[in-house]
């Protein structure tokens, strides 16, 4: 048993803590976050912890729902990247005739800005969650493939795998029982860098009015905050922009605690120092 | 020398093609017809249009001709520095672009070179004792920075020099509406004036891409602590400080060209939305007022410009690379 950093505690109860938000939305949301239910832009009361937006939406119910589309944005995102990865890295270690093409097509993507092209791509097919969701994975497999890749080909020539080879293992074979289980060690990383990543993202996209129409988010509650040119004015500000701003925040924290909580577990395990 | 500089140009030109291709291929290969008026939010509104008009319209866009023509024609408007019109301001995407360039572009030099400055400080401090308490809490802060998002560094410095203390403005690139008079104190004026209007989002940009170089020079400079030459100009008796600016610093510093290459694709991706906060009239703000009316022809400018510029600094790193690489071969 190895003696993981604080922080990494810290950041695994505030991800539960957000999960069960998220899960238990309806439950405790008192509102309906759609529906207009009292004056517009009223400070906080007994009703509306948090006071109301411009609609005179429950700003709370806002905030406990827009937990949701961040987990789901982070978790899908980070299937659908790892997936994508680890398909185009096996193949690209793999296949000899695919390699030169898809590590074409990763230098191409690694070098493009990324925000810009996402921006085009969403106001050409129009931006939705699940067309976020997509465009989002679709653009931020090819760092991961790149690794994937490396340890495919160092795993290739390794005695373990010619001796597979020798005792007859199909390409098919080889391929999950010895190169996929080698890069397994890799993959910790690989899913908080997305996860960050697509709360990064997301968050930022929705700031930029790019959430979809109907869906509620942090980041588009801070959106429609900075919509209004007299924000400053209104006593209700400050409880139009610390709640988002603070859970999106904290969200990202979490991950990046955990995530560095894990690699030095990762690389004490591999020093050797905590094994027998 | 020449041979790898060629392979170098040949390489990037196939990159440039790319953006190019992609650019025009986007639109086309995407799901969506230029000639539905969808709002695209599964709100279709109701504009009637006719067979023969949908025809007649096609041909004047010409999207019907065959594709390879149309690629012909974009590289050949693209080559004079025609990049279309844009929908929701009926002037050319060039004019606006143009007109908004310097703005961001005074930004993102603001900007790198602030956070260029700041992180080989920083990293250097942190670096000289790797391991210490000093190095651990600014690797950790710098660790931080990183993963808050620029709108969220942004709307801070906002409250707090815009509304808590007063010392900037709230939002705009100048003061509009003031009579700062004519001549040279005009001049002088209004270049102040600008730069009261830029620091915080100047500092916002500098701030999100500090802790790249903290890392990189930190690193750098925890890997120079066992070079023999350092534990002799200790022995020599050099104070620690000439030690840090006469010899470890021009040690460090290549590893600040690349990053300083490779940080501009993420101001620029940061500037997009830290002009929206401080509605800098820059390009990141026109991108903006782009996503809301659905303007794709200055958006694919904007990615265009953005993937060129990426590129080109890119290039410009691994060229400097070759020149110092050979240069170094040479002498020895």
């Amino acid at each position: 048993m190895t003696r993981r950093p604080l922080l990494f505690w810290v950041g695994s109860v505030l991800l539960a803590i957000f999960a069960g938000i998220a899960v238990l939305a309806p439950v405790l949301a008192l509102h309906d976050p759609r529906q207009p239910l009292a004056l517009p832009l009223s400070t906080p009361s007994r009703h509306h912890l948090l006071g109301t937006n411009d609609l005179g939406q429950d700003n709370l119910s806002r905030l406990i729902y827009g937990t949701r589309s961040s987990l789901i944005v982070a978790v899908s995102v980070t299937v659908l990247s790892t997936a994508l990865s680890w398909i185009a890295g096996l193949a690209a270690g793999f296949v000899h005739r695919l390699e030169s093409l898809l590590i074409g097509l990763v230098d191409l993507l690694l070098a493009l800005p990324d925000l810009p092209l996402i921006l085009l791509v969403l106001t050409l097919i129009g931006a939705t969650q699940a067309n976020v969701i997509l465009v989002l994975g679709l653009l931020s497999w090819p760092a991961f493939a790149r690794v994937v890749r490396a340890i495919v080909i160092g795993a290739r020539v390794s005695p373990y795998v010619e001796a597979s080879r020798a005792l007859g293992g199909t390409s098919a074979h080889i391929i999950v029982h010895h190169l996929l289980p080698a890069t397994l060690d890799a993959v910790p990383t690989k899913l908080v860098l997305t996860v960050r990543y697509a709360v990064f993202a997301e968050a930022t996209l929705a700031f930029l009015g790019l959430s979809g129409g109907n869906t509620i988010s942090w980041g588009e509650m801070l959106n429609q905050t900075f919509r209004d040119p007299l924000l400053f004015s209104r006593d209700v500000w400050p409880w139009l922009i610390f709640p988002p701003t603070v859970a999106i925040t904290a969200l990202i924290l979490a991950t990046v605690w955990v995530g560095s909580g894990l690699t030095t577990h990762r690389t004490t395990v591999r020093s050797g120092k905590f094994l027998p | 020398m020449y041979h790898r500089i060629f392979q170098l140009v040949g390489r990037y030109l196939v990159l440039v093609l790319g953006v190019v291709l992609i650019n025009f291929f986007l639109p086309r290969m995407l799901p969506g017809d230029p000639l539905d008026f969808s709002t695209g939010d599964g709100l279709d509104t109701a504009v009637p249009i006719t067979a023969s008009a949908r025809t007649q319209l096609a041909a004047y866009y010409h999207l019907d001709d065959p594709t390879l023509t149309q690629l012909r024609s974009y590289l050949v408007d693209l080559f004079v520095g025609d990049l279309g019109l844009s929908i929701s301001r009926s002037v050319p995407v060039a004019d606006l672009i143009l007109a908004r360039l310097p703005w961001t572009l005074a930004l993102l030099l603001v900007s790198l070179v602030f956070s260029a400055g700041m992180g080989t400080v920083v990293g250097m401090v942190a670096g000289w004792t790797p391991g210490k308490r000093r190095d651990r809490l600014l690797v950790s802060i710098s660790g931080m920075l990183a993963a808050i998002p620029e709108f969220l560094i942004a709307m801070s410095l906002l409250l707090a020099g815009a509304v808590g203390l007063k010392w900037f403005p709230l939002y705009g690139g100048e003061t509009v509406f003031t009579d700062t008079g004519r001549g040279a104190s005009y001049s002088i004026r209004q270049a102040l004036d600008i730069a009261w209007h830029l620091i915080l989002p100047a500092a916002t940009l500098a701030l999100a891409g500090v802790s790249a170089f903290i890392l990189v020079t930190r690193d750098a400079t925890a890997g120079l602590q066992n070079e023999p030459w350092l534990i002799a100009a200790r022995a020599k008796g050099l104070s620690e400080r000439q030690i840090a600016l006469r010899h470890a610093l021009p040690n460090v510093a290549p590893h600040l060209i690349t990053f300083f290459g490779l940080r501009l694709g993420g101001v620029l991706s940061g500037a997009i939305v830290v002009e929206r906060v401080f509605s800098v009239p820059g390009l990141g703000l026109l991108g903006f007022q782009a996503i809301g009316a659905r303007d794709y022809p200055v958006l694919q400018a904007l990615f265009l410009l953005s993937g060129l510029g990426v590129l080109l600094a890119a290039f410009l790193v691994e060229l400097t690379y070759l020149c110092i690489g050979s240069a170094g071969r040479s002498r020895r």
